[in-house]
């Protein structure tokens, strides 16, 4: 455990000593040391430590392999090792398009400010419908894939700009009138349900 | 209706019983690589630490100091 988490966890560690010391022996805080001391380690070290933690959970939460944890993303992340040129997904996540550790959260957020944490609150339905509920089959995207999610990398970019189907369509993608991976364009995504059949890429080999 | 007297010392205790709580909690919830432990995190360990805050907070405002603090 290295990193920002190791660094948390110091700091949490550092907080229950503190804590501890006015569960045990209370009567410190008669002085001003102590109502000081007291007011570092059950305010404002408490508050710092559920400031950073919610932090080290949102980071966390934007790996690939926290999203392929759940049950129910299993085959999702195993479509990223299909070995298919048209497999939109795969060829992202295999040639690096997308940072691999990062592959879902690189397509699947609104890249606003308020993305993350908006997806973050619609994620919490996700985990109410693996644990209490029955996740939907197939899973969807509520209100479908955004081509947003496409443009933010593609958009401005020469290979994109200049290919006649893209320039013919330009204002209905950039108006998500006509989505990226409508039939007859980008339509081969996440094949879940065939992964166990098709040919797959294992790194290395 | 008299509310009955509690002294700071005992919101204290109170306070940092739920922060040490709520952070242990925390610690698990980090180390734990599973989808749950975000939920286990906001709705388990912050709520115990922010409650815990809260009763540290509230024993500045309505705790009654005991008579030897009130000599110093």
């Amino acid at each position: 455990m290295t990193g920002p988490t190791g660094v948390l966890v110091a700091l949490i560690v550092l907080t229950i000593v503190l804590a501890a010391v006015f569960l045990l022996r209370s009567s410190i805080t008669g002085g001003i040391t102590g109502k000081i001391l007291a007011f570092v380690a059950l305010c404002i070290l408490p508050a710092l430590c559920i400031d950073v933690g919610m932090s080290a959970h949102m980071q966390r939460s934007e790996q690939t392999r926290f999203c392929v944890s759940c049950h129910s993303m299993e085959n999702y992340g195993k479509s990223l090792y299909v070995d298919d040129p048209k497999a939109i997904p795969a060829q992202h996540f295999q040639n690096h398009r997308v940072p691999p550790d990062m592959a879902c959260y690189a397509c699947h957020t609104d890249y606003t400010i308020y993305g993350p944490m908006k997806d973050k609150l619609k994620g919490m339905t996700r985990i109410y419908m693996q644990y209490v509920s029955t996740p939907p089959n197939p899973i969807t995207i509520p209100g479908g894939f955004k081509n947003a999610q496409c443009l933010h990398c593609h958009a401005g970019a020469r290979a994109f700009e200049e290919n006649p189907v893209h320039t013919a369509i330009m204002s209905s993608l950039t108006a998500n009138q006509l989505s990226c991976v409508s039939s007859g364009c980008h339509d081969t995504v996440h094949n879940a349900s065939e992964v166990g059949h098709l040919k797959m890429w294992r790194p290395g080999q | 209706m008299k509310l009955p007297v509690i002294g700071i010392q005992r919101f204290l205790q109170v306070s940092s019983g739920l922060i040490i709580l709520g952070l242990l909690v925390e610690i698990v919830s980090l180390l734990w690589f599973h989808p749950l432990s975000f939920v286990l995190f906001v709705f388990v360990g912050a709520i115990l630490i922010g409650l815990g805050i809260v009763v540290y907070l509230a024993s500045l405002v309505v705790a009654v100091s005991s008579p030897a603090e009130n000599r110093g």
